[in-house]
This record gives structure tokens, sequence and C-alpha cells, in this order.
């Protein structure tokens, strides 16, 4: 009984925050199909972990630590195929009009960039990003600090070229 | 960082922001979800629906109710001696371009336990027919259906030989991205039993060390090739702790146990359904005896 009312307090976040939770996916893997498959990944455990009587106290960040997970899944096994996925990528960058910053901030470790994501455009707080990444919030502090300062350097980098 | 620093950080980082906002996420999202939470709620509850039915199929004996196309097929099937065979039966077949099924249903002839391979037979037939009503729900009127829509249900023999026979049956449903679980049925010709995992062994041990056996090999994979993820270890959210009672399993023509797990739940989802033989050494303490796995 509980599980079922949980199913659906889940499918109710998840169709309300759908939008947020593509768009964390696409932007580390820069094209729809693939946004998609991982945000499935994710949707399916999510229930699965459910159906299974582990129920969330904060579904958010619980359910952003498990698409966050599927996005690393998926870049793990994708790094085998970098040669294939180079035009792809090409492609993708050409996309974005801030060339460089954009290239600054993928080349980030990609926790970091998950703390400028869900920090800056996601406005979620630092307490939230915490719970989601199962850190400490002064490291969360320390974490972004340095990823302001990574993507600073790396802009100087290019500028200075 | 200076002040200046901090304020052209901002500035730059309120740019990429309205990259990330520019986005656009696919208009049919919202129904892609809808699709995948209630498919995985369906396949749970076939799921459920197989194993009890094959936990006491004796009772079941009697009293099946076929359909009449189906019992026709049956009647054309020439039954020569005790050749056990499986025949494929076309439950269903739609295409209407977007909207695509097709039901295959297996169909055991010749196993001396006639009791069984009626009460098997049945199974399968009723299986097939919940799955199919569940999809023509889910489609609803299909002429106002947008989008594609796929499934795909059928079977293969794992094994076939003189003694032992092993059926899985498969579904695929393809709204959007595919899923597949498998289910397996072995079978004793001979004697005329389905052999189920817990019976193989003396006592529940055996869900333990193969347990630690899995965890040890998925490991060891996901070491020796980077492009293979399972989940195990103290990182994951949900790691794989240990097999079911009735883990999904078959044996095959070398007599060695194969484990089989459904997509989603030991790994992501493009690592597909997984299976792995286990070795006999590992568990030949275990096995109440060596007739079917050495």
């Amino acid at each position: 009984m509980k599980s079922k009312e949980y199913t659906k307090q889940l499918e109710e976040y998840l169709l309300e925050k759908r939008n947020a939770h593509f768009r964390l996916a696409y932007s580390y893997v820069k094209n729809d199909e693939d946004a998609w498959d991982i945000l499935q990944d994710a949707i399916v455990k999510a229930l699965r972990a459910i159906h299974k009587h582990q129920y969330p106290e904060y579904i958010n960040s619980w359910f952003y630590r498990i698409l966050i997970n599927a996005c690393l899944d998926f870049l793990r096994k994708r790094k085998r195929f970098i040669s294939i996925e180079e035009t792809d990528l090409e492609t993708a960058i050409d996309h974005y009009q801030d060339l460089d910053l954009q290239q600054a901030l993928d080349n980030l470790p990609t926790e970091l960039k998950t703390i400028i994501i869900l920090r800056y455009f996601e406005d979620q707080k630092i307490g939230d990003i915490a719970k989601i990444l199962d850190l400490n919030e002064n490291t969360v502090k320390t974490k972004l600090y340095r990823s302001l300062k990574l993507l600073r350097m790396d802009l100087e980098e290019t500028i200075y070229e | 960082m200076s002040k200046d620093e901090l304020i052209k950080n901002n500035h730059s980082l309120s740019d990429l922001k309205q990259d990330f906002f520019a986005i656009q996420p696919p208009e049919r999202l919202e129904k892609r979800i809808s699709k995948t939470i209630s498919w995985e709620i369906i396949k749970r509850r076939t799921k459920q629906y197989a194993s009890v039915f094959s936990l006491c199929f004796v009772l079941f004996v009697g009293g099946l109710n076929l359909n009449e196309s189906f019992a026709m097929a049956m009647n054309d099937v020439p039954i020569i001696g005790a050749i056990v065979r499986v025949l494929s039966f076309n439950f269903a077949t739609l295409d209407t371009g977007n909207i695509t099924a097709n039901v295959e249903t297996p169909v055991i002839t010749g196993l001396t336990n006639e009791a069984l391979e009626e009460t098997l037979n049945a199974k399968y037939y009723d299986e097939s027919k919940a799955l199919y009503e569940e999809f023509i729900k889910e489609v609803g009127d299909p002429s106002s259906f947008e989008g594609h829509m796929g499934f795909d249900t059928g079977f293969v023999v794992k094994t076939d030989t003189e003694e032992l026979l092993s059926i899985g049956r498969y579904y695929v449903n393809t709204a959007g991205s595919s899923s597949t679980t498998f289910e397996y049925d072995t079978i004793d010709k001979k004697e005329g039993l389905v052999i189920t995992l817990p019976s193989l062994f003396k006592d529940q041990t055996y869900i333990e060390v193969i347990s630690n056996y899995l965890i040890e090999e998925m490991q060891r994979q996901m070491k020796e090739d980077e492009g293979k993820i399972y989940w195990v270890g103290d990182s994951e959210i949900e790691p794989f702790e240990r097999i079911e009672e009735n883990q999904d399993f078959y044996i095959s023509a070398e007599h060695k146990l194969v484990l089989s797990f459904d997509k989603y739940t030991i790994a992501p989802g493009y690592m597909g359904i997984i299976e792995f033989i286990i070795p006999t050494e590992l568990i030949s303490e275990l096995l109440v005896s060596d007739k079917y796995i050495r």
C-alpha cells in the first residue's frame, strides 16, 4: 500500500520536474536520445527502489542522486567510444554561442560541473546540493569556489593563448 | 578573487545559464515518463503473477479455458509418440504503422506428464493474453494515438536435450526506448516436472554463495572493461546485494547453471539483459545431485 502511494508521489514529482531533469542529463551528453536513456534509467531505478520499500525522506535530493549516478554510468561507458563521438561533440559545441565558456564548463570534473548546474542554473540550496552529492555543506562550498576559480582560469588561458 | 573578477564571472555564468535553459526537452517527454512508469508497474504485476503461477501449477490442472482458435491450433498439431516439441502459436499481430505488436506464445507438446503440459501451456497463453490486453489498454484509441509504440513478446528455446527443456519468454516494449525482461521454465522431460532454483539445492546457502561470487565477478568485469557497469559497491544507491530465492535461471545443454537478470535490475539500461554462468565447482557441494548440473 505504502509503495503505491510513493509511486504516485514519485510520478507527480517526475512530471513536474521533467524539464530540469532532462536538461541536467542533456548537459552531460548533448543529445536528446542519450539524455532520455539516462532519464529512463534513473526513473526505473527509482521505481525499483520504492518497490523494495526503500522510501526516500526527501524525494528531490534522492532522485537527483540517482539521476547524477545514471549520468556518470553513461559517461563512463561513452569514454570508450570517444573517437566515434567526436563528430557529435563538434556539432554540439557549434550550437553554443559562448563557446569558450561552455567548453570550460564541460571540461570541469563532473562533480564540479554538477555543483555549478545545481547551484547557479537551478538555484538549489547548498544544503540540498550537499544531500544530493552526499557531502557536507562546507565541502560543497569549497568545491563551488574551486569550480568558479577553475572556470575563470580556464577562460584566461584561452584568452592569453 | 577580486570583486571585478567575481562580477565578470557572474555575468558569464548567466550566459551559461541562458544556454542551459535554451535546452528544449522533447514535447513528448511527459508522455514518455508516464509510459515508463505504467509499463514498469505492468511488468511487475505480470512477473508476480507468473511466479505465483509456476509455484502452484499442480493446483491448477483442469478447468482450463482456452479460446477457440487456440484449441484449434492445438488440434492441428500432429503428436508423434513421446517427442517433446515446442511450437509457436501466434496469439496476435497488429500493425497500424505507428503501433506494432507481435505476440508469440510457446506451446509444448509431447510431455508424458499431460497435466503439466496443459498447465504450462495455459500459463503461457494467459500471460500472453494479459500482456496483450494491458498493451491495448495502454494504447487506448489507436486512431488518436500519436507517436510510436511497439510490443513484442515471444520465446526462445535455450536448451533442448533428451533430458531437459528450457524455454525463455521475453517481453519487449518500445515506448520511445525499449525495456526487456526474460522468464524461464526448465522442465525435466523424463520426470515430467518443472525444476525450480531452490529445488536444485540442499538448502538456502546457495543464495549467499552465488551472490558473493556474482559481486566479485561483476567487480572483476568492470575492472577489465571500462564500458561495463554493474551496480555493485558502496558508492551505489541501490547496489546489488543478493540474488532472489527464485532468481530467473536456466540450465544450459552443457549442464551449467545460468542466471539471468532483467534489464535495469543490476546495471544501467544499456547493459541489457545480463546472464552469468555459475561455475559448477562453486556450487557442487550445495547441489542435491549432479543430475542436472555438473
